[in-house]
């Protein structure tokens, strides 16, 4: 037991000198502060090579922003673009490794999730490696983070370029919103138990944006587990089901609704759809198309 | 009457004068089977609870806290993940799973003293915390979406009844009564001593068996058919010795009238104290369980 703690004192403390030997303290001009979506500021150096992102929607937004090459590690999930699969894997969003991430030796670490951050920036900080946090929860929190990947990444261009088409599909799709009555919709997230999307998801926008009116708007919570029997009552006029394994069709209480009964139960790739970055114009533009037939 | 009532009470409201389409589907496709499912499911734990008890003298015995309903839950996952086609596999992997747990408690908690209360109850937590162990890690191997229905229903969760649930566990709890009432006179005897008991010509072996088998198979197809809904085998034997003595031929049969109210009316609160969103049932047996466990465990 001893020992083992000698050792990892040792290993800490050779890592320790191996960053500062290898790069300059992120300190002086070379470097910019940034205030992250936590009110936190980050000191970013300059320039920005060796990133680790842990969210997949992180990961799609960095190389939006034209900074994909920079990133050096990303998780499990992250499959988008194909070049990202090609990225050394550091755990998922939830339990990232640790080790691996500091054995990468980044300047820089992306995270979009606060769930014991504390310890985990103190403990990333302690090893020269900043933590900045990126959180979207609307959609027009999209374009804005691309800016801002931008700046700190010292990408504007590319940038400014992916947020600005973000916005245009945006509005295309807000324009082609019927006149008529707006369809009501239920988005299921998983058919057995029967969750869906409330009050906090970012999903509920989605729908509304593209025309419709979601079923569960008012549901406090971002993915409530919701009565079967609320639900048949809810009957609407379309489903759309988060594509994954355990939600391929919609729950049986469902069978009767005007949806399944004029075939109007649509599938999204939960990755588009789930993942709050520059995808959400594939899904507005998906979720719209069933909408406005 | 608790069935009627509980079946009058939802998250949307039904006129039972005026019925529609839809409140006849939400009656009597989801509400109905669910109250009954959670009856069945009430009054097969809360038998096995009683006997348990009974066989071990102990008043802390319970499927849930003696890691049975932990075994079978731990079936159940084996065969939602590798036998999902096969229907009658997950009620015969969770009484398979029910029954080795039964009896690595029974193993771990027998001593050359005899046994006592403090020793179940912790055979229970080992076994418990090992099965935990191993679903945690089936669950973090296995691909999450698919399995996160499975976390939710690990804690009890009745939402998913249906009618062949019900028929299912409606039969293992109508045996389980009747067979575990039958003994009850055996259980009386060995209540009071096993010596006793012995030489008023009770087979102990025999009796042993029948009981740590039925009580398996109750367990096992009540978590089958809803998650572990924990805490009612503690419950409901203890609130029935308080009403009618100790005399197990009333205790038995009563606890599973009582577990079956009991269970349905945890789950009316469960489906309508946040409707529209629902709350899994076996995080209000628990909340009213986990201050009687104290309770119990502190008078001994």
């Amino acid at each position: 037991m001893k020992g083992s703690v000698v050792l990892a004192l040792l290993v800490c403390g050779a890592l320790l000198s191996a960053c500062e030997t290898q790069r300059p303290v992120p300190d002086g001009p070379v470097s910019g502060i940034f205030k992250d979506d936590l009110g936190r500021e980050v000191r970013i150096p300059v320039p920005l090579n060796r990133v680790i992102s842990l969210a997949p929607s992180i990961t799609e937004m960095a190389f939006a922003a034209g900074a994909g090459d920079r990133l050096i590690g990303v998780t499990s999930y992250c499959n988008f673009p194909a070049e990202a699969e090609k990225i050394q894997k550091v755990g998922d969003t939830l339990t990232p490794n640790i080790e691996s991430i500091v054995a990468l030796r980044p300047q820089l670490v992306l995270v979009s999730t606060a769930s014991q951050l504390e310890a985990f920036a103190s403990l990333l900080e302690r090893q020269q490696i900043s933590v900045y946090v990126l959180d979207v929860k609307k959609v027009d929190d999209v374009p804005d983070r691309l800016r801002r990947l931008g700046r700190i990444f010292w990408t504007n261009e590319p940038a400014e370029e992916a947020a600005k088409n973000f916005e245009l599909r945006q509005k295309a799709v807000e324009s082609k919103i019927a006149q008529a009555e707006r369809p009501k919709v239920f988005l299921q997230i998983s058919n057995e138990p029967l969750f869906t999307i409330g009050n906090e998801s970012f999903m509920t926008e989605l729908v509304e944006r593209a025309g419709g009116i979601s079923l569960t708007k008012d549901i406090s919570g971002g993915y409530p587990k919701i009565s079967k029997e609320t639900a048949l009552a809810m009957d609407p006029d379309v489903i759309i089901l988060s594509d994954s394994e355990d939600n391929r069709e919609p729950n049986i209480v469902f069978n009767n609704s005007k949806a399944v009964k004029n075939g109007r139960v649509y599938k999204i790739d939960a990755d588009i759809l789930s993942r709050p970055g520059p995808r959400l114009a594939d899904a507005l533009e998906q979720i719209s198309g069933h909408l406005n037939k | 009457m608790t069935l009627a009532a509980a079946t009058l009470l939802g998250s949307e409201r039904v006129s039972i004068f005026e019925m529609t389409e839809q409140g006849r589907a939400i009656l009597f496709d989801i509400r109905l089977p669910r109250v009954l499912l959670g009856a069945c499911v009430g009054a097969s734990l809360a038998v096995a609870g009683a006997s348990l008890q009974a066989l071990l003298r102990n008043p802390l015995a319970e499927p849930y806290l003696l890691g049975v309903s932990n075994g079978a839950a731990l079936g159940t996952l084996l065969a939602f993940v590798f036998l999902d086609g096969i229907g009658w596999a997950r009620p015969l992997l969770a009484f398979a799973g029910a029954i080795i747990a039964t009896f690595a408690v029974y193993q771990m908690a027998r001593s050359r003293a005899g046994m006592n209360v403090e020793r179940l109850v912790l055979s229970g937590v080992i076994v418990t915390t090992f099965l935990s162990s191993i679903i945690v890690l089936l669950t973090s191997l296995l691909d999450a979406a698919r399995l996160r229905g499975y976390t939710f229903w690990l804690l009890g969760d009745l939402s998913q009844a249906t009618y062949d649930g019900f028929y299912m566990t409606l039969a293992a709890a109508t045996i389980g009564t009747i067979v575990l009432s039958s003994q009850a006179r055996a259980l009386n005897l060995m209540m009071v001593g096993e010596r006793d008991a012995f030489d008023f010509g009770v087979e102990l072996g025999r009796v042993r068996i029948i009981i740590f088998g039925m009580a398996s198979v109750l367990v096992g197809t009540a978590v089958a058919a809803s998650g572990s809904v924990g805490y009612v085998g503690l419950i409901v034997p203890h609130l029935v010795r308080l009403a009618v003595g100790s005399d197990n031929r009333l205790v038995v049969p009563m606890s599973a009238i009582a577990g079956a109210i009991f269970v349905v009316l945890a789950d009316t609160v469960a489906r309508t104290a946040i409707a529209p969103r629902e709350l899994p049932v076996g995080a209000i047996t628990a909340l009213i369980g986990a201050p009687l466990f104290i309770y119990l465990l502190r008078r001994n």
